[in-house]
């Protein structure tokens, strides 16, 4: 009863409900247009194609696209923790948000560095997935906890190629294919618009 | 709306339908709004404008209606407010830092006046401005020959093809100056105006190409990307037995290899000398800016990486990529060229640049001083009345420390370009000067001289100069009075030379002549 109590609180008068009602269909269908603009439900998923919807990360995409890590992983199992799924999602909405302001404030630099927090998550899934490697070769030392204290390397201070490449910057992949995102017009409303330009198509 | 109302109240539906209705309508009209947005993008890139562009048009404004973000970009060249701990963008006066230098030069034109360069931008300010090129008012008036001209204005290419190279070459600079101070360097020196495909322009790299039986039309686009810089960049000097005689025809040393001995080795083997040193009498040989051929003996170089490449990195604007033509110290724009390649942090790439030019200055510092002392000893000793015998092989080695000091210090970039050449070249040139030095030593004490040889105060420009005897005040006066009643005039010719030239408009595709 609580419950009924409250929305009944909320509830317009009568007079105004019409008007409350279409504002609110208003608010929903822009909310709903821009959740499908923006790509929003991909964001979930750990589909490499997301990261692209931003053209952004198009070198990233191409370059790591054409690595070795292609055939095992996607952005996600490098780029965002795996220790349990708290940190898995708050760390990827937190990075995600931040990104997507830099993008919508044109604030982005020419070459995008990875900051603090970013090379704590990558050299911790070096690890989670080299695991084996690193027990043969005796690299278990290398960490970022050690790193930060000045002792031994990041994975990547050696293997540096791995997996973007040594030429970094938005410009390093200008003619890389990659499936970036495409109008967000529909092909029917396309068509219609086509075939009212040029009739004879019809 | 009573009406609706009631409906409501009986049908329950019809609300739930009608904001059903509105959020589909809502939706919809979103989607127009997606589409009106990528189609204003999309004019975005119609909207450049493709305009013709006239052979060697020297006007860069021209060729931005073309190429915006380039031009805008090469606009900025305008701004001086980058320095940095040994060079930047702005005219600081390099005498006054270093007035050692005064006594280096000391009959020559360089000891009256020498800032540190601008941007391309002011490139016809700048040698206008110096006291370098005089104020000649008559046709024949020098100091300068007209070659000096090749080098600084997008309007030489234009000339050169109306004149022919070696007739653009003859005369004197004052003479030129109306034709070429319009417009500084800029699009027409590196680009074919059909194609914008990087071009050599100025006829001096193509000729040292071809004695070296090389040919660089055969040069890849990754090496075009420091060739069109090396068009000027690099060390040169006036052939004055090539075309005719006295014509100052311009040539780079390149015979035997661009390596300090190869360049070396050729310039004494045709006895070429720039000047002969008003204190020392030593033949000398004045090192230009031999940014090129330092960079080529540097690591970048080595691994293949070009002038543009830091200079003029790539930009990206939202997926348009284009070269950044503010041409700069990378130190100024660390992020778009160093860390493309380096990972360090930008403070620290920039530390790393620092402690190799603290190092380089150091040494340049002690290599300045000693020669400094030698041409005021070698005076002293023909004073003492030193006979042409006893000075030659001295003022030869004066020649070679001098050059090895200059090649390094003229280069302004040469200390980030190729440290640990341009060290060799500084320990060279002191290895050289102390020989010198104790050759002298002996030689003073064999025509009677006992004890140190007194050396003037030439700690700050203002004495040095005093000392050579060069009448700074007079020249500036000069200088200053011909910079506002000659060279108005040379812009005034320049100006109405051009408005007879077709005519654009930021709307037009196709030039359109004033008289139509």
């Amino acid at each position: 009863m609580g419950i009924k109590r409250f929305f009944d609180f909320f509830k317009p008068p009568r007079f105004w409900r019409i008007y409350v009602n279409s504002l609110l269909a208003v608010f929903v269908g822009v909310v709903a247009l821009l959740f499908y603009i923006s790509n929003a439900a991909s964001y979930m998923s750990d589909a490499p194609e997301t990261c692209i919807n931003c053209h952004l990360m198009a070198p990233h995409y191409a370059t790591w696209q054409h690595s070795s890590h292609r055939e095992w992983t996607n952005c996600n199992d490098c780029h965002v923790p795996h220790d349990n799924i708290f940190s898995h999602y708050y760390f990827k909405a937190q990075d995600g948000l931040g990104h997507a302001t830099v993008f919508t404030l044109r604030n982005e630099p020419q070459v995008i560095q990875i900051k603090e927090a970013g090379i704590r998550v990558v050299q911790e899934n070096c690890i989670r997935c080299h695991s084996d490697l690193n027990e043969h070769v005796n690299l278990t030392e290398v960490t970022r906890e050690k790193n930060l204290h000045g002792e031994g390397k990041l994975c990547w201070d050696c293997h540096r190629e791995v997996p973007h490449g040594r030429v970094k910057g938005s410009s390093s992949t200008p003619d890389a294919q990659v499936p970036l995102l495409g109008s967000p017009v529909p092909e029917w409303l396309r068509k219609l618009r086509t075939r009212r330009q040029n009739p004879q198509n019809r | 709306m009573e009406q609706l109302r009631s409906i409501i109240r009986r049908k329950p539906w019809v609300g739930a339908v009608l904001f059903i209705v509105t959020a589909v309508l809502v939706f919809a009209l979103g989607l127009l709004a997606a589409n009106i947005m990528e189609r204003r993008t999309e004019t975005l890139y119609l909207e450049q404008r493709r305009i013709n562009i006239e052979q060697l048009e020297p006007r860069n404004e021209i060729w931005g209606i073309a190429y915006p973000r380039q031009y805008q970009s090469y606009q900025q060249t305008k701004d001086t407010s980058f320095v940095s701990r040994y060079n930047g963008a702005r005219n600081f006066d390099m005498l006054e830092r270093y007035p050692n230098l005064v006594v280096l030069w000391a009959g020559y034109a360089f000891a009256t006046d020498y800032t540190q360069p601008r941007g391309h931008y002011y490139a016809n300010d700048d040698v206008t401005e110096t006291l370098r090129t005089g104020t000649p008012v008559e046709d024949d008036d020098g100091p300068q020959p007209a070659t000096c001209w090749t080098c600084k204005s997008a309007d030489v290419p234009r000339m050169m093809n109306k004149l022919g190279v070696e007739e653009f070459y003859d005369g004197t600079w004052g003479e030129k100056g109306p034709h070429m101070v319009a417009n500084a360097i800029g699009c027409v020196d590196c680009h074919d105006e059909e194609t914008m495909s990087l071009k050599i322009t100025r006829p001096a790299l193509i000729e040292a190409f071809e004695r070296r039986g090389e040919d660089i039309t055969q040069a890849s686009h990754q090496e075009m990307r420091s060739l069109v810089c090396a068009q000027c960049h690099v060390e040169y000097y006036f052939d004055k037995e090539r075309f005719e005689e006295g014509v100052p025809y311009l040539t780079f040393p390149w015979d035997n290899g661009l390596n300090i001995e190869d360049i070396e080795a050729y310039f004494d083997s045709i006895g070429f000398t720039d000047w002969t040193h008003e204190l020392s009498r030593a033949p000398m040989i004045k090192a230009q800016h031999p940014d090129y051929e330092l960079y080529t003996a540097g690591i970048h170089a080595k691994r293949g990486v070009t002038c543009a490449d830091c200079h003029m990195p790539y930009r990206s604007e939202g997926g348009v990529k284009f070269t950044d033509h503010k041409i700069q110290s990378p130190l100024n724009n660390v992020s778009a060229s160093c860390q493309v390649c380096h990972r360090q942090s930008e403070k620290e790439l920039i530390s790393n640049v620092y402690s190799n030019q603290d190092k380089v200055m150091e040494v340049r510092l002690i290599a300045e001083d000693l020669l400094a002392k030698l041409h005021i000893e070698a005076k002293f000793a023909w004073d003492l009345g030193a006979s042409k015998e006893q000075m030659e092989d001295i003022l030869q080695d004066i020649r070679h420390a001098q050059w090895r000091w200059d090649f390094s210090a003229a280069s302004h970039g040469a200390s980030a370009h190729a440290p640990t050449e341009t060290l060799r070249l500084l320990g060279t040139s002191i290895d050289l000067s102390h020989t010198a030095r104790n050759k002298l030593a002996r030689l003073v004490a064999e025509l009677g001289h006992r004890g140190p040889i007194p050396v003037p105060d030439i700690s700050t420009k203002e004495k040095a100069q005093q000392y050579i005897g060069i009448p700074i005040e007079k020249l500036e006066n000069e200088k200053e009075e011909w910079l506002e009643t000659v060279v108005p005039q040379w812009i005034r010719k320049a100006q109405e030379r051009q408005a007879q030239w077709p005519q654009y408009k930021a709307t037009d595709r196709r030039p359109s002549f004033v008289d139509d």
